[in-house]
C-alpha cells in the first residue's frame, strides 16, 4: 500500500557524496567500518551514523510507530525523531548526532525502544 | 445575543460537562454550559490523568469509588464514539518511614471496609508488578489494580458528546463578566457574547471558581496553586501502575502511549493564576523520580506544562448552594484530584440542585463545614 513511498535500501549504488567543494574543506576523520543490520558500511569517525548511511545509499533507517512506514534521515540536527536507531544495543539514539565508530553495530529500530 | 436557560453551567472541564451531562440524565432540561476557552482548556486538560480510590478518609473513598464504578461503564453509558481510555493498570503508593505505614495501614483497612479492593504489598512483592522500582529506603507499599489512568481530553468530550445528545448546549469562547440578582436570587450572567436570562448557576470554573464566586458577591475560601508536570519520550511499556509516595513528593506513570508523565508539589508557586512553567522543576522531579526508579534516568524529557489546583482549607471538595445569592451553586475546591471524582460531581450536584435524595453524603462538604469545624482533612495527598 505505501510502496510508493519507500525508497529501497536495494537500490543504492549512487554515491552522494560530494569529494571536493570549492570552499569547503571536509574533515571527514579516519575510516572507519560499521554493520547496518548485518551489512558492513564503510564511513569515517568523523561523521554521524545517519550521515554514513545516507551516502552509503540506505534511505529507510527507521519506521513510524503506528503504520510501520519507512523513515529517513529528516532534520539532521536531533530534533525530529526520524533517525533514531538501535546502536551497540541502546535503542532511540539519535543517530544524526552520533559519531560512526570502528566496529559499532547498528539496526533498525522496530517499536518504541526498550528501556532495559 | 440574548439567551435564556434553565440552568446555567460555567466551566467546560470536566466537572462542568459532567454536570450538565448528570443534570439533564437525572430530568433538567434546557441547560446551557459556557466556556471561556475550548474544553478542557483548564486544569483538566493539564491534570495527571490518575484515577485512585486509596484515600485516608470514608468520604473520599466513598466519591472515588463511585468515581471509579463510574468511568468502569462509561464507554457504554455515555456511547462515546471515540475510546476513553480507561486502562485500570493500578497505582502503587510508596511506603518509606514508619509514619507513613501507620497511616497506609489505617487507609487500607478503611478502604477495604468500602468495598474497595486494596493491599499492603511487601518490597518483594511490589517489585514482581514493578520490576523497575528501588525499593532500598522503602518499608513497602499499597496497591489497588482497580486504579488506573483515563484520558482527560476523551473523557471531557464523551461527557460533552452525551450532553449534547441529550439536548444540552455548549457555547465555548464565551467569558462571563458578571453575574445578575434580584431579590437575592440569580437571574442571569452577562458575558462577552450577550447576557443568558437563567435562574440557576452553576460555579464549575475550578481554577478560577474563586473568581467567578467572587463575581456573585461571595467570597470561597479557596486558591489556586500552580502545579508542574513534565513528560519523556515514549519507550516500550515497562510501568504498569501509577508509581505515587506522599513523603518522598513525586507520582509518575508511564501513559498508554509509552511517555512518562511525573509530577511533584513545588513550593512557593504562585497563587495568581499563572499557568507558566517552573523552571525548577525539571531538575526537581528528574531527582525525585530517578531515585525511586533509577531504570529511567536516561530518558529524554520531552517538555513541561503547568496548571492549576483549586485548594480549599482541608483537601476536599466543596459542593455548595449559597443562601445569598439563591440559585448560586458551586463546585470547586478539588485539590488536585477533581478530575478522578467528576462523576461524583456531576451526580451530587445534579442531586442539590434538582432537590433529588442524595446518592452520596454531599451535604457534608457544603463550604459551612469550614464554619462549623466538621473538616474533611484528607492526609494522603501530592
Amino acid at each position: 500500500m505505501y510502496t510508493y513511498y519507500i525508497i529501497k535500501n536495494s537500490e543504492r549504488g549512487i554515491n552522494l557524496r560530494i569529494e571536493a567543494h570549492p570552499i569547503l574543506d571536509f574533515k571527514r576523520g579516519n575510516p572507519v567500518s560499521f554493520t547496518f543490520d548485518g551489512v558492513r558500511v564503510e564511513a569515517c569517525d568523523n561523521m554521524t551514523i545517519a550521515v554514513a548511511l545516507h551516502a552509503a545509499g540506505f534511505k529507510g533507517i527507521s519506521e513510524s510507530m503506528l503504520k510501520k512506514r519507512p523513515r529517513g534521515l529528516f532534520c539532521a540536527i536531533g530534533n525530529c525523531s526520524s533517525c533514531m536507531m538501535v546502536v551497540d544495543g541502546v535503542p532511540n539514539v539519535r543517530t544524526c548526532l552520533e559519531l560512526c565508530k570502528d566496529g559499532m553495530v547498528v539496526e533498525t529500530q522496530r517499536g518504541k525502544g526498550a528501556l532495559i | 445575543m440574548n439567551k435564556t436557560a434553565d440552568i446555567c453551567v460555567i466551566g467546560g472541564g470536566i466537572s462542568g460537562v459532567a454536570i450538565g451531562y448528570f443534570l439533564l440524565k437525572n430530568g433538567a432540561k434546557n441547560v446551557l454550559l459556557l466556556e471561556r476557552g475550548h474544553l478542557a482548556y483548564g486544569a483538566t486538560g493539564r491534570c495527571g490523568a490518575g484515577i485512585r480510590q486509596q484515600w485516608g478518609t470514608e468520604l473520599n473513598c466513598v466519591i472515588s469509588k463511585y468515581s471509579l464504578d463510574f468511568f468502569e461503564t462509561a464507554q457504554d453509558e455515555l456511547q462515546y464514539n471515540g475510546d476513553i481510555e480507561f486502562h485500570q493498570t493500578g497505582y502503587m503508593l510508596l511506603i518509606s518511614n514508619e509514619r507513613e505505614l501507620e497511616q497506609m495501614k489505617k487507609n487500607v483497612a478503611l478502604q477495604n471496609s468500602l468495598g474497595i479492593d486494596s493491599q499492603l504489598l511487601t518490597c518483594e512483592d511490589a517489585r514482581q508488578i514493578v520490576p523497575i522500582l528501588n525499593t532500598d529506603n522503602l518499608l513497602g507499599t499499597a496497591f489497588c489494580q482497580k486504579d488506573g489512568h483515563l484520558n482527560p481530553f476523551h473523557m471531557t468530550q464523551a461527557f460533552a458528546d452525551a450532553f449534547k445528545r441529550l439536548g444540552g448546549e455548549i457555547m465555548t469562547y464565551t467569558d462571563v463578566t458578571g453575574i445578575t440578582a434580584a431579590n437575592g436570587r440569580v437571574t442571569g450572567i452577562t458575558t462577552n457574547k450577550g447576557f443568558i436570562a437563567a435562574e440557576t448557576v452553576v460555579n464549575a470554573a475550578v481554577g478560577w471558581a474563586q473568581e467567578i464566586a467572587g463575581i456573585a458577591g461571595l467570597d470561597l475560601p479557596l486558591f489556586s496553586e500552580r502545579h508542574n508536570i513534565m513528560v519523556t519520550e515514549p519507550v516500550e511499556p515497562i510501568l504498569g501502575p501509577m508509581i505515587m509516595s506522599f513523603s518522598l513528593n513525586l507520582y509518575c506513570q508511564q501513559t498508554p502511549h509509552g511517555s512518562f508523565l511525573m509530577g511533584r508539589t513545588d513550593d512557593a508557586q504562585p497563587r495568581d493564576l499563572r499557568m507558566t512553567s517552573y523552571s525548577g522543576f525539571p531538575e526537581l522531579i528528574a531527582q525525585s523520580v530517578v531515585n525511586v526508579m533509577p531504570a529511567l534516568k536516561n530518558l529524554r524529557v520531552l517538555r513541561q506544562w503547568a496548571g492549576l489546583y483549586n485548594v480549599s482549607p482541608d483537601n476536599a471538595a466543596i459542593y455548595s448552594a449559597a443562601s445569598d445569592p439563591k440559585g448560586f451553586y458551586t463546585a470547586a475546591g478539588f485539590s488536585g484530584h477533581g478530575f478522578m471524582t467528576s462523576p461524583a460531581t456531576g451526580q451530587s450536584m445534579a442531586e442539590m440542585i434538582l432537590g433529588l435524595p442524595p446518592t452520596l453524603p454531599w451535604q457534608r462538604m457544603d463550604v459551612s463545614r469550614f464554619d462549623s469545624g466538621e473538616l474533611l482533612l484528607e492526609p494522603s495527598v501530592v
